[in-house]
């Protein structure tokens, strides 16, 4: 309860520091022709730092402010980043993605903080999954996952992440109220959250976009988990054993299945077909090798020019640009928003489940993309919450963000702290 | 009750989060010793790395990857191109494709350093590889030779050749051009008589075979009924294994196979490092470069094929390089063969020096004494047939190999050189040489001579 000591000067303090190194990075090691290349991004980085700021501080009241400093670390970080890839300029889009994902945050935020709330509309949520999937199914493409309007593209399934979390977190009160079906006993949640997962996993093979599955099984596997583990489960060691031995054999079941361009993902050796399947993730690692510990310097990289470099592979663009350590410290800094929950406990098994189905969300995300892109294991286009470009993928993000905040318990200050502060202020009188 | 029990779920959701960070965060852990350990071999493929020269002993320079005909003389690197090979990708097993990672201007912390310092100093002398190379004239083949003590290779070299300042089409290149043949496979011809005479003496003991004589004809008949010719069609007489050395008869050395058994005679050679009827020979590499070392087939000692193979023809091949490095053993009286190698001592992109040169010695596959008395037995062929042609006191064998079906011949000398002030072992082939156009004992005199006056 009493973990957050930094204070709001001392953090804002920090961020502001934080940026400030990065951009004079830019200004002593970055490729840019002009100064004036600079003004934009530094302008835009500072401002979204300082009117955040003052809206969080003055606005906009919190219990706790942690993660937001963080986030909003993260994301000044993010689009200084990619406004140095190849050159360095000004990533306009980033930056308003960036912005939006913020918003997206708050509102998020607001809308989960009351755990009791999100159960009244649980079969609201079904509903907006239902809306998600049958947009993809018409409105997008033929089997692809994107709509078209103008210039904008929106992945729809993306959207879905936030709502399958919820749906995970709710239910937990029907646990109590289980029947036996054929071997288990099983709530009702379960079988509708089962359902809805088997729908997302039909609709992501159809489309082709088999990268994101893991995510959703990963959220799906959390819920079940927290479910068996759950007191008055009544699941006996054997049925958990059979459980999971079932769940692997039918991973190797559906990996034999896969179609043939994922089959070939799985079994490549890179380094045999370098300009082939290989090709992104070979560059990728060059590139990590050319950066080695402090990089080439913003704006010098050459992996920008290779297939989703801002994107899937932006492990690999950072380190090459500005170092393997850099790189790990925004991984670091990306991971640091899952440990802040753990710090701040959260308030109910609601918000517990909510922390722990984002917190796999996270980490299976960039796992894929990290791990994959470094060929530990196979490479699936995925990208990096909050590092990665995509607009959608970003206010997602944002949003899981938002419920990762609203997890967490509200800090309060210490008696003595309180009582030392008003006597400073007496004797200041 | 209630509270109590979802404070216990809590505390497990919060416990599976902490499971999942940890598992992701060992998995960076992982990354980050792949991403250590492998930097240097992601940086072999890298196009973007600078790579820095390769010298010789004397600090001429052998590779340049900015070299052009502004800085070098148009064929500065003719005699040195497919052992050296270039920064192009097209050329494998060479000092430079192998040993990229000590020649890029790369440093895992920092880096790659456009102005780094790499460079490789080898024990090659350009001099007298240049020297050696115009020896042969118009001829085609190789020569290698290097201190049979301390394993320093001074001369390689290859013809055809291939001109690094002036290569872009691979196919115009003449046959061979890319590939050092001093490293891979050649027919040995009678330089093959060494390792049967080794193996012989490992066998029967040198007491026996030196009080052997068989009897030439010029045509042989063996206990099968093949005709074994010698290359003398009035034959030699009755010879001892000095005299038939000397002769190199092939009659007496058929005889002299027949008389052994074969599975010992299988084991030495298995020993001296042959891939026998195809089982596994022992790699060897010469600082990364990969190098034939030698393959027979021995079925039956009454066999035609079997004896012709102990007389270096039939399906018998090993490389140049091989060789020589059983002269070193023969020289040096010891069950040991001195391993060659080429890099002296390495920069790094700091400029700091380290020093790779070590002797380094694997099994000759025969025994000290047998060596001894191979080395007597060339000794007094090279104090009857060469010391006067080439200028040194050398032990030797000379030997000419058949190929295509005997289309061709190509002719070869191995040996060394007895003086332990100028320990140099040598192998020469040259290629097509059926009227005697170029000796070997020019080239091997020419070489000598040119490694001498370094």
């Amino acid at each position: 309860m009493f973990h957050n000591k930094l204070s709001y000067g001392r953090i804002t303090f920090l961020v502001f520091m934080t940026h400030a190194i990065m951009l004079a990075a830019v200004l002593f090691r970055g490729n840019y022709k002009d100064i004036t290349d600079m003004l934009q991004l530094t302008t835009a980085v500072f401002a979204l730092d300082i009117v955040y700021m003052i809206v969080i501080r003055f606005f906009y009241k919190q219990m706790t402010y942690t993660t937001d400093y963080l986030l909003l670390m993260i994301m000044g970080c993010s689009v200084i980043f990619q406004s140095c890839f190849g050159s360095i300029g000004f990533a306009s889009k980033h930056y308003i993605t960036c912005v939006l994902a913020l918003v997206c945050c708050q509102i998020m935020f607001l809308l989960t903080r009351n755990h009791i709330r999100i159960l009244a509309l649980k079969q609201y949520l079904y509903l907006v999954l239902g809306v998600l999937v049958l947009a993809t199914v018409l409105l997008t493409g033929s089997r692809s996952m994107w709509i078209s309007i103008g210039s904008l593209s929106i992945q729809p399934s993306e959207f879905m992440k936030p709502v399958f979390v919820l749906l995970c977190a709710t239910s937990i009160m029907e646990q109590h109220d289980k029947k036996k079906l054929i071997l288990f006993y099983v709530s009702r949640e379960m079988i509708a959250l089962t359902i809805a997962f088997f729908i997302i996993f039909v609709l992501q093979w159809w489309c082709r976009d088999l990268g994101s599955l893991p995510t959703f099984a990963a959220a799906y596997g959390c819920a079940i988990i927290c479910r068996i583990c759950y007191p008055r489960a009544k699941f006996s060691k054997g049925t958990l054993i059979t459980l999971i031995v079932l769940g692997i054999a039918l991973v190797a079941l559906l990996a034999s299945a896969a179609p043939a361009y994922v089959q070939d993902r799985l079994s490549v050796d890179i380094w045999e077909d370098t300009y082939g399947d290989g090709y992104q993730q070979c560059q990728a690692l060059m590139a990590i090798a050319e950066g080695s510990l402090f990089g080439k310097g913003p704006g010098y990289g050459k992996l920008i020019n290779v297939a989703a470099a801002d994107t899937d592979i932006v492990f690999s663009t950072i380190c090459e640009e500005w170092g393997f350590f850099v790189a790990l410290l925004i991984i670091f800094f990306v991971a640091s928003l899952l440990i802040l929950p753990m710090i701040n406990k959260p308030r109910s098994y609601f918000h517990a489940t909510m922390v722990m189905s984002v917190a796999a969300v996270f980490v299976v995300q960039m796992g894929l993309n990290i791990f994959g892109s470094c060929n530990l294991i196979p490479f699936t286009g995925v990208t990096i919450p909050f590092i990665s470009q995509g607009g959608s993928s970003m206010l997602v993000s944002g949003m899981l963000a938002g419920m990762l905040k609203s997890g967490q318990s509200p800090v309060f200050r210490r008696p003595d702290a309180v009582r030392q502060n008003s006597r400073r202020r007496e004797r200041a009188a | 009750m209630k509270k109590k029990e979802d404070m216990k779920c809590i505390k497990r959701g919060e416990f599976l989060t902490k499971l999942l960070i940890a598992i992701f965060l060992i998995g960076m852990c992982v990354l980050v010793f792949k991403i250590v350990t492998e930097a240097s071999f992601y940086m072999k493929h890298s196009n973007h790395v600078t790579l820095g020269c390769v010298y010789d002993r004397s600090g001429d320079v052998l590779f340049d990857p900015d070299a052009d005909t502004d800085t070098y003389s148009y064929d500065h690197f003719v005699d040195v191109g497919n052992l050296i090979g270039d920064d192009s990708g097209m050329m494998t097993n060479t000092l430079v494709s192998e040993n990229r990672t000590l020649l890029s201007n790369y440093n895992p912390i920092f880096g790659i350093m456009e102005h780094g310092q790499s460079a490789i100093y080898t024990t090659l002398d350009h001099e007298a590889n240049r020297t050696v190379y115009d020896a042969f004239g118009s001829r085609d083949g190789t020569a290698i030779a290097y201190n049979y003590k301390t394993g320093e290779i001074y001369v390689c070299v290859s013809k055809p050749n291939v001109n690094v300042l002036d290569f872009e089409d691979v196919d115009s290149l003449p046959s061979g051009s890319l590939i050092c043949k001093a490293f891979y496979r050649t027919v040995p011809g009678s330089t093959q008589k060494v390792s049967t005479l080794a193996a012989a003496i490992e066998q029967m003991g040198f007491e026996t075979v030196s009080n052997k004589t068989y009897s030439c004809e010029g045509v042989y008949y063996n206990n099968y009924g093949n005709e074994i010719d010698c290359h003398s069609s009035y034959g030699h007489g009755s010879q001892d294994i000095f005299r038939a050395f000397q002769n190199s008869c092939n009659p007496y050395f058929a005889q002299l196979v027949q008389d052994m058994q074969l599975q010992p005679l299988k084991d030495t050679f298995r020993n001296m490092g042959y891939s026998v009827n195809n089982s596994k020979a022992p790699e060897l590499d010469i600082d990364g470069i990969s190098v034939f070392r030698g393959s027979t087939e021995l079925d039956d000692v009454n066999d035609f094929d079997t004896q012709w193979g102990c007389m270096g023809q039939s399906k018998t091949e090993v490389s140049p390089c091989q060789l020589m490095m059983w002269q070193s053993a023969v020289a040096n009286c010891s069950n040991s063969v001195t391993k060659p190698y080429l890099i002296s001592y390495v920069k790094n992109v700091f400029g700091n020096e380290k020093d790779e040169s070590e002797t380094s010695y694997e099994s000759a596959g025969f025994s000290a004494e047998t060596a001894a008395y191979v080395r007597e037995v060339m000794l007094e062929n090279g104090r009857v047939k060469y010391n006067d042609k080439i200028g040194y006191n050398i032990g030797a064998k000379s030997g000419t190999a058949q190929i295509q079906d005997g289309a061709s011949e190509n002719n070869l000398l191995v040996g060394f050189v007895d003086d332990s002030s100028f320990p140099i072992a040598f192998c020469v082939v040259i290629e097509d040489n059926a009227g005697g156009y170029l000796s070997t004992e020019y080239i091997t005199s020419t070489m000598l001579n040119a490694i001498a006056n370094e």
